[in-house]
């Protein structure tokens, strides 16, 4: 077997290599909620793993960088010593989505750079990505319009991705730790045939045609860069709003945090990070009480700055945005601040666009 | 290598002792600083405009800029006011007590780029200590800069910090220094007037001088308009930007202004970047 290697095999030969791996590795999969949905958890065999789903509310980062994550512990009787948490178990991350596998390659890239985050990279190097393409999206899904689904292509983060072909699956190893884990699990494929290849370009085909929500991106990158959206629009926006931040804690994109000491006792505590949100009225306070952001309006405003323009396009190398419809189903303000729904208020703006300067530095 | 300071974890900071704690106004004191390691101490440099991320163990952690000059080794000093948390918790230490520091982070005032030129510092209240960091080490290499103007500002006498070391500058022969305070008191026989009343009282030339300029935004404001009209070009004008912060190396989000973020990109501006930030500053 070899990277970029395109085999098949029998589901059941996948589910096997899985239950011989959780010696080793922690499994975590797709299961049946009590209501039918899917909650993807840790699973003790593969019997719990179902392909009844699309895609679950809750994002997949929790399991790369938990809403709440010790970063140290710290002890201020006697001597002061800091102290690291213990490294994370080795997981894998099995049948999750292109836009989640997507997500977390802007997670790996944000959080390396000029400083290397060390608390996510000790918990994703330990991590293994096998991601199922999808055949169908849900209502609310527009992976097309962002470019990050339903199926991914090389070099777009997966270390394995499977595709259902009914009764078997098509493997593609996207790196060497994906091969090694497959390696590891003892598991055996033949090349994919002809007839197989061509069987995910038709589901892949037919997939693009079933989606039933757009967003058109370009125009609202146009609008948020050269800052063409009248101050009024995002006046209504910030009337709608909660500030509830649940578009940002599902967001597969979304990585702010914020940092806290908690004492555990007399003399002993540890210093956490918990995510955060800059649609929450506190997200910009200062000591003093002033808070550059106190209106809703400014920080809708924010959001889609951060998700649209194009200055920070050029820094990050791609939109805000993986298309994953989860801001659709969660946000309060029902069909009104979505990231579609936001895109089709500013083009409907109609104010023509001029392009201007953009930002070079 | 990856971390903020030199251990390989980015978030983890290095243990200092407080060595020193001077009073400089009400609600305003210097804590000296020393790293508990020697060889990080030996190895530890900064640059003017640069800040640390201090931890006091159980309140938290604040960005503090260095308010000394990077030419002394042994420690350096934060300048801070009790403000919230973590600012009051600091407050209630003691010399001898054990904090944390992550830095050297941010980027820094230019130093080298402009040796020859005239420059004008405009200080108000405790936007002076980030400018000590930088007027210090320019003292120490005097020569290598045209003329030092140092204009500073403060409600009111009490309030001024650096007291003795105001009365150090004003024995200076070879700087222009004026203070002013916004309202005076019964022994104060300075300028009264905010610290932009100041300027009709200096001549410069705009085209050979750069400003440098840390304060409240509502001062930085009228400073900087004020410097337009006398006829400085925007990348000729330095300041300091602030935002809530705290992870302190562009992570957590919090500083973002536009598309720049505050402890990474900043915490030092030119007007003419700040002019091009799509936000308010």
């Amino acid at each position: 077997m070899n990277v970029g290697d395109k085999l098949s095999a029998p589901k059941d030969q996948i589910l096997k290599a899985l239950d011989r791996l959780r010696k080793n590795w922690k499994i975590i999969g797709p299961t049946e909620g009590p209501d039918g949905e899917v909650i993807f958890r840790e699973v003790t065999s593969s019997d719990e793993i179902t392909f009844n789903y699309v895609n679950e509310l809750d994002p997949i980062k929790r399991f790369l960088a938990p809403p709440t994550e010790e970063l140290f512990k710290f002890r201020t009787d006697g001597q002061l010593k800091l102290e690291l948490p213990e490294a994370p178990p080795r997981q894998i991350l099995f049948g999750i989505r292109s836009c989640d596998v997507k997500g977390i390659q802007h997670w790996d890239k944000f959080y390396s750079g000029k400083f290397v985050d060390d608390a996510y990279f000790a918990r994703r190097n330990n991590t293994v990505l096998i991601s199922l393409a999808c055949n169908e999206p849900l209502e609310t899904c527009f992976c097309i319009c962002t470019d990050t689904g339903p199926y991914l292509k090389e070099g777009d983060g997966y270390d394995v991705q499977l595709t259902d072909l009914g009764e078997r699956f098509l493997v593609e190893i996207g790196t060497d730790r994906g091969l090694q884990v497959l390696e590891e699990a003892g598991f055996k494929a033949e090349a994919a045939s002809a007839q197989e290849l061509a069987k995910r370009d038709e589901l892949m085909q037919q997939c693009d045609t079933k989606f039933e929500t757009t967003a058109f991106m370009a125009k609202g990158i146009v609008q948020m860069t050269n800052g063409r959206v009248r101050d009024g629009l995002w006046e209504e926006m910030g009337h709608e709003c909660f500030s509830c931040g649940a578009c940002t804690h599902l967001c597969p994109m979304c990585t702010c945090f914020d940092v806290q000491d908690v004492m555990e006792s007399e003399g002993c505590g540890h210093r956490e990070r918990c995510w955060d949100s800059c649609q929450y009225a506190g997200y910009t306070r200062e000591a003093s009480g002033h808070n550059p952001r106190a209106s809703a309006s400014s920080r809708i405003q924010r959001r889609f700055y951060h998700k649209l323009s194009f200055a920070y396009i050029k820094q990050d190398g791609h939109h805000g945005c993986v298309g994953c419809g989860r801001c659709i189903i969660a946000c309060e303000a029902i069909g009104l601040l979505d990231l579609p729904a936001v895109l089709k208020r500013l083009r409907r703006e109609g104010q023509p666009v001029e392009v201007t300067q953009v930002p070079t530095e | 290598m990856s971390g903020s300071n030199g251990n390989g974890h980015l978030y983890v900071p290095q243990l200092a002792a407080i060595v020193k704690i001077t009073d400089e106004t009400y609600d305003t004191k210097t804590f000296t600083l020393r790293f508990v390691d020697d060889d990080y101490r030996k190895n530890f440099t900064f640059k003017s405009g640069q800040f640390i991320e201090l931890s006091v163990f159980g309140a938290g952690e604040a960005p503090f800029g260095f308010a000394s000059s990077p030419n002394r080794r042994e420690d350096f000093d934060v300048t801070i006011r009790a403000v919230g948390h973590v600012t009051n918790a600091l407050h209630a230490k003691r010399e001898g007590d054990l904090v944390g520091v992550r830095g050297p982070l941010g980027n820094h005032f230019p130093f080298e780029e402009v040796m020859g030129y005239d420059i004008l510092f405009v200080g108000g209240g405790i936007g002076l200590p980030p400018l000590r960091s930088l007027i210090e080490p320019m003292l120490e290499a005097r020569e290598k800069f045209g003329r030092i103007i140092i204009l500073y500002g403060a409600r009111t006498p009490a309030d001024r910090v650096y007291k003795p070391w105001l009365a150090e500058l004003e024995k200076r022969q070879d700087i222009e220094f004026m203070q002013t305070v916004d309202v005076g008191d019964d022994s104060w026989t300075g300028n009264v007037g905010v610290v932009t009343t100041l300027f009709k009282k200096i001549s410069v030339d705009p085209s050979k001088t750069v400003a440098f300029t840390c304060g409240p935004p509502i001062m930085i404001k009228f400073v900087i308009q004020d410097l337009l009209q006398m006829g400085f070009d925007g990348d000729h004008i330095i300041s300091t930007l602030e935002r809530y912060m705290k992870c302190g190396v562009g992570k957590c989000g919090h500083c973002a202004i536009g598309h720049k973020y505050v402890c990474t990109d900043g915490p030092v501006f030119s007007f003419t970047q700040m002019r091009a930030l799509r936000e308010q500053w």
